[in-house]
């Protein structure tokens, strides 16, 4: 029952919070003196009248606040309004959020069954060899810029000609049956798959490695070694269970960057996914698009912390006493 | 100790890993300099041109191309986020009005080789011989790619109901208005339209070469308003429901991936053997986001022609040899660049000027126009920024432009010395190398460019080494492109800027927007309020050509006045061409009927290509 009201007052406090992300936001894009319409402007080719007409049909005849007021209005009512080439926002975001999503779950998915694991088994083996060297590559992963080492990839996909250069699917998609499908589909993610893998696997086996490290210095390791536990329940009962809080307060910002974590190896790789649209929203000042793609990035980051802080509760005892 | 070795193999492996992916990707340099000369292409030689061929009582469109086999798929690309809309009527930009125009025909269209107009849909045309009226004989027994027959109704419902009606992109209809008249558009039988505008209108033939639609599917729509006809056959409407006229159909649109189209099996066009037209099953764009994956896409062999500029034509060019693909220059483009200068003398709302007087004094004297021309080294432009693959430019209209006025086109090199003597005659002087105006003013101003364009960044530097060998200060500065439209359209305070636009090899009428004195780009001196103002005596001479060349039929009367226009511009010079760039195209070689045109590119005949 504590929990539920505990939700219910969660989401309660995300109301203020959204609507100041929204003006915020708004009235950034709004007043950067970016022009929707820059572009027709500079055509020759393009009337007056018709530049006239985009002014209007984009609302860019009336004032800030009013804009915002309409943006608002709509967005309550579930509308995210049109983007600027007339095509419904939600439509386009529908079209892009599950190619992103089938990304990053899979690069989420990966870090976790190999970084979590990795983790454990430096902190067991520190200071040995191996440690040293899980050390020397992560250091790399982390060190190496995404955008650089997606662009070495794409280098080394023309050189051999082993994946295709950039994007989701072959133009002969369509065509294939199913086994081919995926077999398309997965050279086609190998390479963006190995950028995002690299760079979060560094962090998590890092993160993970210095908490068990953490742990088993303490002492209540130390006791449950010197009653004569073997070293597996040792590790893997006691002291794990106990490693493992930060890693769900972690587990909550992947959650958030689901939709939007990969954004600059999207770009780089051509991937039709969230990120690209929503940059190239954002360079054109398509205000309903960015609009919504700032408030889902609010939203989940916002869910995935309520998330994170539920599964707490739920796996560590000592913040239920508390909370209760 | 141990740590040190560590970091020495890493180096290595680094240095390693360097090596390979560098190796083989750095042009040399000679190869760039003498490119002008090798990539001439061979003299080409186009078919001759398409007959009507009755059969069965169908009047196809006969190509006198060579025959070629069928079946097969082209693969191109396309820049940017791909199409906004797939309405013909509806387009605002490059790549939609590319996507469109696949699928529609217009009444008319221009040879590739010599620009002449050609009916296309239409069987034949005739010109009353007060050039009024505009009769078009449509072919008897060709169909929309639903099978319905393609009549007078859909040409006359095409301009009255839609591009006469102001749906969508206006820019047509505006145009078109003569005297604040539009002109009329009659059906006289089922396969005959007559046209008429109230004076003899030039531009008017070529503009026929508009999208016709199919009145069966979008009558229902232009009856629903403004509204809906803007979103109809939007990137969202599934592909079956489109009904078109052209040699491809659109088969699939994946937003951000590709546009796949595929071959109209009802087209009208015949092969010399009579069998129908298109040859290729498919046309496949490949969206990418940046010129750098197209360059990897067409490296990977993933797409099959590409335009290349700058330092990769030197690359391409090392690399053709050995390769599958043929490079084509196809001679200067539309594209131009130039330096415009602010001559603006007018008040803004609040009674300021948008240029400060004393500069207004320096960019309306004629002889300071004359010195910033005379400074500027085009040849070091074409040499060093554009790689040899470009061509100083004098002349308003681009070079491939068939009413270019040849007699400017040689212009004159950079004389610094005359750049002087027009100075001194306006009463400028120097104290220590520093030009100071005649009444002691410091010459300084900003040189504007849109940020993120490294060739006009490039430009602008030379520009102001070149002004400061004058004496000039200038404030290069490169701004947000938003920014600097912003700044050229509305709030008008620049003073110097660098710039590039596309016109028309064909038409010079549609560089009105930019020379019309009320045009909404008017550059130089933008009247906010679009009221012809103040006007500069040259000014008046331009309105008034670009007028009278508007009513002029004949090509060698309308050249006379262009001729004149051009010069105007050359002898006033508001605007300070530099150059135009070469267009490049690489080609898979597998591709037959390839005929290069500076007029329409290299793969514009997709009806024709085949693969050998």
């Amino acid at each position: 029952m504590n929990i539920l009201i505990y939700i219910l007052k969660r989401i309660l406090q995300t109301i203020p919070l959204l609507i100041l992300v929204s003006l915020i936001s708004f009235f950034i894009i709004r007043l950067s003196p970016v022009d929707p319409l820059a572009e027709l402007k500079l055509n020759p080719s393009i009337s007056k009248e018709t530049l006239q007409k985009e002014t209007q049909r984009l609302g860019l005849d009336k004032p800030i606040y009013v804009q915002y007021f309409l943006w608002a209005k709509a967005f309550v009512q579930g509308d995210l309004g049109v983007c600027s080439t007339g095509e419904s926002v939600a439509a386009k975001l529908k079209e892009r959020i599950p190619n992103t999503l089938l990304l990053t779950v899979i690069v989420i998915f990966l870090t976790w069954i190999i970084g979590v694991p990795l983790g454990i088994l430096a902190a067991i083996r520190w200071k040995t060899p191996l440690d040293r060297m899980l050390t020397v590559l992560t250091s790399i992963g982390m060190a190496i810029p995404s955008f650089f080492f997606a662009i070495l990839l794409l280098i080394f996909a023309v050189k051999t000609g082993w994946f295709p250069v950039g994007g989701l699917t072959s133009y002969n998609f369509n065509d294939m049956n199913l086994a081919a499908k995926i077999w398309d589909l997965t050279r086609h993610l190998v390479l963006p798959t190995t950028v995002l893998f690299t760079i979060s696997l560094a962090g998590l086996q890092r993160q993970m490695r210095a908490n068990l490290l953490d742990v088993l210095e303490s002492d209540y390791v130390k006791f449950a070694r010197a009653k004569g536990l073997s070293e597996f329940k040792v590790i893997y009962k006691h002291a794990l269970r106990n490693a493992i809080n930060p890693m769900i307060t972690m587990l909550g910002f992947e959650f958030a960057s689901l939709l939007s974590g990969a954004a600059l190896t999207e770009y780089v790789f051509q991937y039709p996914g969230l990120g690209r649209l929503v940059l190239e929203a954002v360079l054109k000042s398509d205000i309903n698009l960015v609009m919504a793609s700032l408030m889902m990035g609010a939203v989940m980051l916002i869910a995935g912390n309520l998330i994170a802080d539920i599964l707490l509760i739920i796996t560590d005892p000592r913040i239920r006493v508390k909370g209760g | 100790m141990k740590k040190i070795w560590y970091v020495a193999l890493i180096f290595i492996l680094v240095l390693i890993a360097l090596k390979i992916f560098i190796n083989a990707d750095i042009p040399e340099l000679e190869v760039k300099n003498t490119l002008g000369g090798n990539l001439t292409s061979k003299e080409v030689k186009f078919p001759p041109k398409a007959k009507t061929v009755t059969i069965d009582g169908v009047d196809y469109l006969q190509s006198q191309a060579q025959v070629g086999r069928f079946g097969g798929v082209l693969v191109a690309s396309t820049i940017g986020e791909g199409p906004k809309t797939f309405n013909p009527f509806n387009t605002k930009d490059a790549t939609s009005a590319t996507m469109a125009e696949m699928m529609f025909d217009g009444l008319v269209s221009s040879r590739p080789d010599t620009g002449e107009v050609i009916p296309k849909l239409a069987k034949n045309f005739e010109i009353s011989p007060d050039g009024k009226t505009y009769t078009f004989h449509l072919r008897h027994g060709i169909k929309w790619s639903d099978g319905k027959p393609i009549t007078a109704d859909d040409v006359v419902f095409s301009w009255n109901k839609i591009l006469l009606a102001g749906l969508g992109n206006t820019s047509t209809r505006d145009s078109v208005i003569i005297e604040g008249q539009l002109p009329k558009v009659e059906k006289v039988d089922d396969y005959t339209v007559k046209f008429t505008t109230i004076k003899p209108f030039a531009p008017f033939l070529r503009i026929l070469g508009a999208p016709i639609a199919p009145k069966h599917v979008f009558e229902p729509a232009v009856k629903k308003g403004a509204k809906y006809f803007d979103s109809f056959w939007s990137t969202t409407t599934p592909p079956k429901n489109f009904v078109t006229s052209g040699a491809f159909k659109l088969k699939e649109y994946v937003p951000a991936q590709r546009i796949v189209f595929e071959r109209n099996p009802n087209y009208y066009e015949i092969n010399l053997k009579n069998e129908k037209l298109p040859y290729l099953d498919k046309i496949i764009y490949l969206i990418v986001g940046d010129l750098n994956n197209e360059i990897l896409k067409f490296e990977a062999g993933e797409i099959d022609t590409i335009g290349l500029r700058g330092s990769n034509v030197g690359r391409y060019k090392k690399k053709e040899a050995k390769s599958d693909y043929t490079i084509y220059n196809i001679g200067p483009d539309t594209g131009t660049m130039f330096v415009a200068i602010n001559l603006n003398s007018r008040k803004d709302a609040q009674g300021k000027y948008y240029v400060n007087p004393k500069k207004q004094a320096w960019f309306n004297d004629k002889n300071f126009r004359y010195a910033i021309d005379l400074a500027l080294d085009r040849q070091n432009m074409v040499n060093n920024i554009a790689n040899g693959l470009a061509s100083p430019l004098f002349t308003s209209e681009s070079l491939n432009s068939i009413y270019l006025n040849k007699k400017l086109t040689k212009g004159h090199p950079k004389d610094i010395n005359k750049a002087k003597y027009y100075l001194k005659k306006s009463g400028f002087y120097w104290k220590n190398k520093v030009l100071y105006d005649k009444k002691g003013n410091r010459v300084e101003f900003d040189l504007y460019t849109n940020a993120g364009n490294t060739e006009r960044e490039a430009i602008g530097v030379m520009v102001k080494q070149d002004l400061e060998d004058l004496g000039m200060k200038v404030n290069f500065k490169p701004v947000e492109f938003n920014s600097l439209v912003n700044k050229l359209v509305n709030s008008l305070d620049w003073d110097l800027v660098i710039m590039g636009l596309t016109g028309s090899p064909l038409e010079p009428h549609n560089g009105q927007n930019v020379w019309y004195s009320t045009g909404s780009l008017h550059l130089f001196n933008q009247r906010p309020d679009g009221k012809p103002t103040k006007r500069l005596p040259w000014e008046v001479q331009l309105d008034k050509i670009i007028d009278e060349a508007s009513l002029k039929i004949t090509f060698q009367d309308r050249k006379k006045l262009y001729d004149q226009y051009q010069q105007i511009i050359y002898d006033e010079k508001p605007i300070i061409y530099l150059y135009s760039p070469t267009r490049v195209t690489a080609i898979r070689k597998k591709f037959g009927n390839i005929f290069p045109s500076p007029l329409a590119g290299v793969a514009y005949n997709l009806d024709e290509i085949f693969i050998k």
